[in-house]
């Protein structure tokens, strides 16, 4: 199959990978995280992973999209063997399985939007009957279904002018939106207090094996870093293009967007309350599927932020808004991903992507109308993505990792050189970060649910398992078919 | 606020944001030489 398509430059690429990795997680998981976590403290192991994860993995996925020109399935086969297209399938399940309720949580943020806008968000009386309200109505099926159809009209256009005119237009539009809001959020009266705890480390906190675990899990999960989504858009990169360069600008641009967010939530939150305690409690308060601070506590904050009831509204508005944004363009790479995964499986392009949003929503449509079932996906593939980000080292191993780094990454078109620690990191880092913190996860929910056998509880070890199993064994029962189908429709 | 917190907060966005600045710079620097010799 000919390539046919390419980003027309680095900086297209760049902005399309940035909407990858920025999504709602640097803006409202990224802040409740640090606060359950002892702020400073946090910050630390959090930046040490950012080097030993995300950007290895991202240049992985670089390197590999732009030297098979194909999905995930197709590209693991011929790095790895025929004998791992399975791996890649996963690969893909999971992150198609994300898309499902992220297209979802998309449609929530524009709702707020609109509600913000229209000023009906702060006629609320209680926020969390007013959330409870939204989340159990119609609406949140319908605004799924707008989200899902915007997404499948963008990656309809193509590459240039459907998913590179978007994100050129959305995400600097998100970060000068953020950059509005920090500016706004550090000089309110005593936003310094919300610095003082975002900065302030504790080293007793330090020493905690479970900060560093999370700092680790937030890396894995908000930079996008083996989600294969990276990979799908390396795709059309061109061959003169870099690898090591750009994915660091990725890794580091993504974690400088979470720290703003960070910086502007703890401002905010801490200027507009009345004491440290309760600041603390409302950013750490999860609420139902994690909703808690960016759905029920920021509007209530947002709407005592100055004593003018529409510049309130404004900067509700463009906060809902910047979240829209973040989660659009991430939810593009979803979409795409499964795209890519049919087309080189043999559908005609239009075709996939008229099945891939037809049954994102269907599938979505039990994560619209039931949190449980939302939370119990987000569980078992938030640490799926783990479990992917493993395969992409197995596959470099596979293949040979100084080779690949010698052949691939540092080959046609690189900027800057990776040295020999990329093989330790990809060999030997990787898969043990793989292995303590998927451990860490499962044995963790035995502590929070003592039925953690059972595969029918929202979160826990049995459910994981169980579904991880059924798609694994799936794919692996399939796996010769899949790759010979795939590899002979690209030879074609 | 103490110097514990100052110097983690240098530290920390010095690192972040000085890493994407430094970063940045580069990919600005490699994309000129790129385009002075016509490859792109």
């Amino acid at each position: 199959m000919k390539q046919q398509e390419f980003f027309s430059s680095r900086w297209a690429l760049i902005i399309a990978t940035v909407g990858i990795a920025v999504g709602t997680g640097n803006i409202w998981r990224f802040s409740r995280i640090v606060a359950k976590n002892g702020g400073g403290s946090f910050l630390i192991p959090w930046v040490i992973f950012l080097l030993i994860w995300s950007v290895p993995l991202i240049i992985a996925e670089f390197a590999i999209g732009k030297s098979t020109r194909m999905g995930p399935v197709g590209a693991f086969a011929k790095i790895g063997g025929k004998k791992y297209g399975w791996m890649g399938a996963f690969v893909v399940f999971v992150a198609t399985a994300i898309m499902f309720y992220y297209s979802v949580v998309t449609g929530w943020c524009l709702r707020y939007f609109f509600s913000a806008v229209s000023g009906d968000l702060f006629k609320a009386v209680d926020y969390e009957i007013y959330w409870n309200q939204f989340a159990s109505g119609y609406q949140p099926l319908l605004f799924h279904f707008i989200s899902i159809s915007f997404v499948a009209y963008v990656v309809m256009k193509g590459i240039t002018k459907g998913i590179e005119r978007v994100t050129k237009i959305l995400v600097p539009s998100l970060l000068v939106i953020l950059l509005i809001l920090f500016v706004r959020a550090v000089t309110l009266p005593n936003a310094v207090e919300g610095l003082k705890y975002f900065f302030t480390p504790d080293i007793n906190v330090i020493l905690d094996y479970k900060v560093w675990l999370n700092a680790l899990t937030q890396n894995a999960w908000d930079t996008g870093a083996g989600w294969g989504l990276i990979l799908a858009y390396a795709i059309y990169m061109k061959n003169t293009e870099d690898i090591s360069l750009n994915a660091a600008l990725i890794g580091f641009g993504n974690n400088s967007i979470s720290i703003l967010a960070g910086i502007t939530i703890f401002s905010t939150v801490f200027a507009l309350v009345p004491n440290s305690d309760i600041a603390m409690k409302q950013i750490t308060q999860s609420g139902p599927a994690n909703t808690g601070l960016t759905f029920i506590y920021l509007p209530l904050l947002f709407s005592k932020m100055s004593g003018s009831s529409a510049v309130n509204l404004f900067f509700a508005s463009i906060f809902f808004l910047a979240l829209f944004f973040a989660a659009f363009t991430s939810l593009i790479s979803m979409v795409e991903l499964s795209t890519r995964t049919l087309t080189d499986f043999g559908f005609k392009r239009k075709r996939s992507i008229a099945i891939v949003a037809c049954i994102g929503f269907l599938l979505g449509i039990p994560s619209a109308i039931d949190l449980r079932f939302l939370a119990n996906q987000d569980w078992v593939w938030g640490v799926g993505l783990i479990l992917s980000g493993a395969f992409f080292a197995f596959i470099l191993w596979k293949y040979g990792i100084d080779k690949f780094r010698k052949e691939v990454i540092n080959g046609a078109g690189s900027d800057i050189k990776i040295g020999k620690w990329y093989n330790y990191v990809i060999g030997i880092l990787i898969p043990i970060q793989v292995v303590i913190l998927i451990s860490w996860w499962l044995i963790s929910s035995v502590s929070w649910d003592p039925e953690w056998w059972n595969p029918f509880h929202a979160e826990n070890a049995g459910t994981a398992i169980f579904q991880w199993a059924t798609v694994l064994t799936v794919f692996i029962l399939a796996n010769k078919y899949i790759v010979k189908r795939t590899l002979n429709k690209n030879n074609s | 606020m103490n110097l514990s917190t100052i110097i983690t907060m240098i530290i920390v966005i010095g690192l972040v944001w000085g890493g994407l600045g430094f970063f940045l710079l580069r990919a600005i620097k490699y994309e000129k030489i790129k385009s002075e010799n016509g490859k792109d």
